[in-house]
């Protein structure tokens, strides 16, 4: 075990070095640079040659790539250009809390709402609410955020004037009864971006839990304990749920290994100053210091979680030997 | 069984977690007046005490001698000060200088300090401090995009830039309070340029000292402190009660950067001051509201035009830039398009800019015209396809470029292609000279007509980006630099604005102006054309 984590994790580095040079050489292939943007309507070609030898921005590509790992191996992420004065890890930390408190309260609801459904799907197999649940939850899921995004906001924030536009407002907000009792509750700025981020992931979950849920019912064990005399609730609470959660152990490690990504149109639609917003602008304004970064953090953070799953799998499931190359 | 058990709870434990993680630290960030809550409590706390609340945006930077967008300049122009400013009149007068002496050629001032300027710590500003600071804006490891353009009068200004000095040969410390500096040519102009932040003064001592975040806590000279900035959340301000000019009598003013229309915030009283949006237009203008009464209008030294590369075809020729300028008619747009929030353009210098004339000089809506001047070109019967470039993040125009195309098609039978980019690819093929005709705009930094007519049409200037050469224009741009009459300067630059208008390699579209309302509780409020200083004219009265 100690030696498949080990041999893992020394894949990191290698895989962490594919990813910089292929986004370092992605960011660099579009036109124009940081520097131009920076200097805005004052673009005089000989200051800014000059301002990109001091920052590192001239000479072969390869050249800059060394340069750069050269810092980032020492922990120096660079400067923002479009922030000057903070270091990229200063402007990354903040605006990543603010995407992953979103994101792991969506997966809390896409998997609160998604296991149920799921497994009312497969109880009512072969009657109409099977087909009826799988193919709205189909339908949408298949709708693009960026098409359903406007209208929502038009229709639920412009017209009914029900929520804010948009906007990031914390987590909670303060009900007052009076001016004594305070009750705090969701902050009106969730309800969108959640029920955009939430709805189209329920036929994932629901889906992969009615399947299993199916398969698992016409295991050996489930006609054993049918035939032991068990009543339905309790084949299906005891034998039937916890075996079909099974597969779920590794969507759901995936979906944690999204939490520091933000969602990019989500965030920027809605005007959420969270990291997916942020990486938009960055790439907009070639701020390549800090697209590197955020590529990498969330790289990090996959690889770390994608481990951190099959660990947990094979912890819980005994068929599972990790290392041996040997999967039953 | 057991072990399934165990998964389920596995499972429903991770869940619980992350909603215990999750509302835990929210709960914790809301107790200790964390991101959001404590922002709006601070600015709701401080209403009653005489504070101005404003909506705002995080600098790019607070650093005078690097900004060089009007976002960052609001603070810093309060924060910081430099030997001269601008006043609310747009007179260019002494700020940290108590006076200053032209010497007979034009070419050396003298600067006296007031006596008791100070940094915020209570630090003397000396003459040493205006030296380093303008040597700092200038060296090569700052990398300021704008010292060449602010600082490049001054003699010695090149070898600093280019990192072979350190030392500017044309300032002079005479003594404490005495400063000299020295520029290449009688320049009218250059006092209006040392009102710029790239000439303001820095306390060198604490740059030096935290090269990397002195920014965050800034010593300056200016009337206003920077007493908190929150990345993403506000920026407090607050009077600096050692400001040479006087105590400025409004306590502080907070700028705050949480989401919602502004407009929304201006009626809920969470903001003093408000910019209007196209969609709340018609609402403040209509005089039974009562919002009427506190809505403004002011110009901005602010222009839009469309910009022909004079050097590729077919707008080598200049029958085919008149022939488009005559087909457009901006005053429709202007009404239809954009509901009269801008104003159309009456030439290149706006309102306010010396050597302005009220009359229109841009060429007039003539179809007849239009097709005359096209039947001239050399490209008549034959012209190259035509690609309008302009940023934008759309498939389609911008709307008033739209109806641009449609009369160069309808009046003049001449097909434009429309390509929209994102800034950053829009800069590096404008640089490179590889678009035809594009989209832009020019905010002009000092009431002086140099700012925008020497620097986007001599045909030597680094800004030149239509390659747009007139020798009578570039003579008489040479003429105006060192003109000291100041009646003679600005015939010169009414005759070259004339000039490039006739031979247009800019189709002028509109000035722009700031559309705003201003609680009744605020006094001496005034909306500039400009960035300039204006916190210490304002007060409130609640």
């Amino acid at each position: 075990m100690t030696g498949y984590v080990v041999r893992r994790l020394m894949w990191m580095p290698v895989v962490l070095f594919i990813v910089s040079f292929l986004t370092f050489a992605i960011a660099r292939f579009g036109p124009g640079d940081p520097v131009a943007v920076a200097a805005g309507q004052i673009r005089d070609q000989e200051v800014l040659q000059r301002i990109r030898e001091e920052r590192g921005l001239d000479g072969p590509m390869v050249q800059q790539y060394l340069r750069w790992v050269n810092r980032a191996v020492r922990g120096d992420f660079g400067e923002s250009f479009i922030q000057r004065g903070y270091s990229v890890r200063e402007l990354l930390v903040p605006k990543m809390w603010i995407s992953a408190q979103l994101n792991i309260l969506s997966i809390v609801i896409v998997f609160a709402v998604g296991i149920p459904l799921g497994l009312m799907s497969a109880w009512f197999q072969g009657r109409w609410l099977d087909p009826f649940i799988i193919s709205a939850l189909l339908f949408l899921s298949s709708i693009p955020v960026l098409v359903v995004l406007p209208p929502l906001q038009w229709l639920l924030a412009i017209q009914f004037n029900l929520l804010p536009v948009g906007g990031w407002d914390g987590l909670f907000a303060i009900w007052w009864i009076g001016d004594v009792v305070a009750i705090p509750i969701p902050d009106p700025h969730l309800y969108l971006p959640l029920l955009v981020l939430t709805v189209p992931g329920f036929a994932g979950v629901a889906r992969l839990v009615r399947v299993t849920a199916l398969q698992v019912s016409t295991e050996d064990y489930v006609r054993t304990a049918r035939s032991k005399g068990l009543p339905e609730s309790a084949v299906a609470l005891r034998h039937v749920l916890p075996n079909s959660l099974l597969p779920l152990v590794t969507v759901v490690g995936l979906s944690l290994a999204d939490i520091l990504s933000g969602a990019y149109f989500v965030e920027t639609l809605l005007g959420i100053p969270g990291i997916g917003s942020f990486t938009f602008e960055s790439v907009r304004s070639r701020d390549y210091d800090v697209i590197l970064a955020t590529t990498l953090i969330v790289g990090m953070f996959f690889i770390v979680m994608n481990l951190i799953t099959d660990l947990a799998y094979a912890r819980i499931d005994p068929r599972i030997r990790l290392g041996t190359g040997a999967r039953t | 069984m057991r072990r399934q058990n165990r998964l389920l709870a596995i499972l429903l434990g991770v869940l619980a977690a992350l909603v215990l993680i999750v509302g835990g630290l929210s709960a914790v960030l809301l107790l200790n007046g964390g991101p959001s809550g404590g922002g709006q409590q601070a600015g709701g706390g401080t209403s009653s005490s005489g504070a101005l609340q404003l909506s705002g945006g995080d600098p790019i930077t607070m650093d005078p001698h690097l900004a060089g967008d009007s976002g960052s300049a609001e603070y810093i122009v309060e924060v910081f000060s430099g030997l001269m400013t601008i006043d609310p009149k747009l007179n260019v007068v002494p700020d940290l200088a108590e006076s200053y002496k032209v010497s007979e050629d034009g070419k050396t001032y003298t600067f006296t300090l007031r006596d008791n300027a100070t940094f915020h710590n209570g630090r003397k500003v000396e003459a040493k401090d205006v030296k380093c600071s303008i040597e700092r804006a200038a060296s090569k490891k700052l990398g300021s995009s704008t010292a060449s353009a602010y600082l490049n009068d001054i003699l010695g200004a090149t070898e600093v830039f280019r990192g072979t000095s350190e030392q500017m040969s044309g300032i002079d410390v005479v003594d404490r309070r005495t400063i000299k500096i020295s520029i290449d040519a009688a320049k009218p102009y250059f006092l209006a340029k040392l009102s710029f932040p790239t000439a303001f003064v820095v306390d060198c001592d604490q740059v030096q000292a935290n090269p990397k975040n002195w920014t965050r806590q800034p010593n300056g000279t200016g009337p206003y402190k920077l007493k908190e900035w929150r990345l993403g959340e506000r920026i407090v301000l607050e009077a600096n009660d050692k400001f040479y000019a006087g105590v400025p009598k409004l306590a502080q003013t907070v700028y705050s950067f949480s989401g919602g229309s502004a407009f929304t915030r201006f009626q809920n009283k969470e903001l003093d001051v408000a910019s209007i949006s196209v969609n709340d237009i018609d609402a403040v203008r209509d005089r039974n509201n009562p919002l009427n009464k506190m809505y403004h209008v002011d110009g901005e030294f602010s222009i839009s035009y469309i910009a022909f590369n004079t050097t590729v075809p077919p707008f080598d020729d200049v029958n085919v830039r008149r022939a488009l300028g005559f087909a457009i008619d901006r005053a429709k747009i202007t009404d239809v398009t954009f509901n009269r929030m801008l104003v159309p353009a009456t030439g290149i210098l706006p309102p306010e800019m010396p050597a302005f004339t009220p009359a229109d000089k841009a060429l007039p809506f003539n179809p007849a015209e239009a097709k005359k001047a096209l039947a001239a070109s050399k490209y008549a019967g034959k012209m190259p396809p035509i690609e309008f470039t302009e940023i934008g993040g759309g498939a389609e125009g911008r709307t008033d470029t739209q109806a641009f195309i449609e009369q160069w098609k309808q009046v003049l039978g001449i097909d434009v292609r429309i390509r929209q980019t994102d800034a950053a690819t829009f800069y590096a093929d404008t640089d490179a000279g590889k678009l035809q005709m594009f989209n832009a705009g020019w905010i002009m930094d000092y009431p002086d007509p140099e700012n925008v007519l020497d620097l986007k049409f001599y045909s030597k200037s680094q800004l030149n980006d239509i390659r747009y050469s007139n020798p009578k224009v570039d003579l008489a741009l040479e003429q105006a630099r060192v003109e000291r009459d100041p009646a003679k300067r600005i015939r010169l630059y009414q005759e070259v604005e004339a000039q490039v208008l006739s031979d247009a390699p800019w189709l002028p579209l509109y000035f722009a102006q700031s559309h705003t309302v201003v609680s009744a509780a605020v006094k001496g409020w005034f909306n500039p054309p400009m960035v300039i200083p204006r916190l210490r004219f304002v007060t409130v009265e609640r």
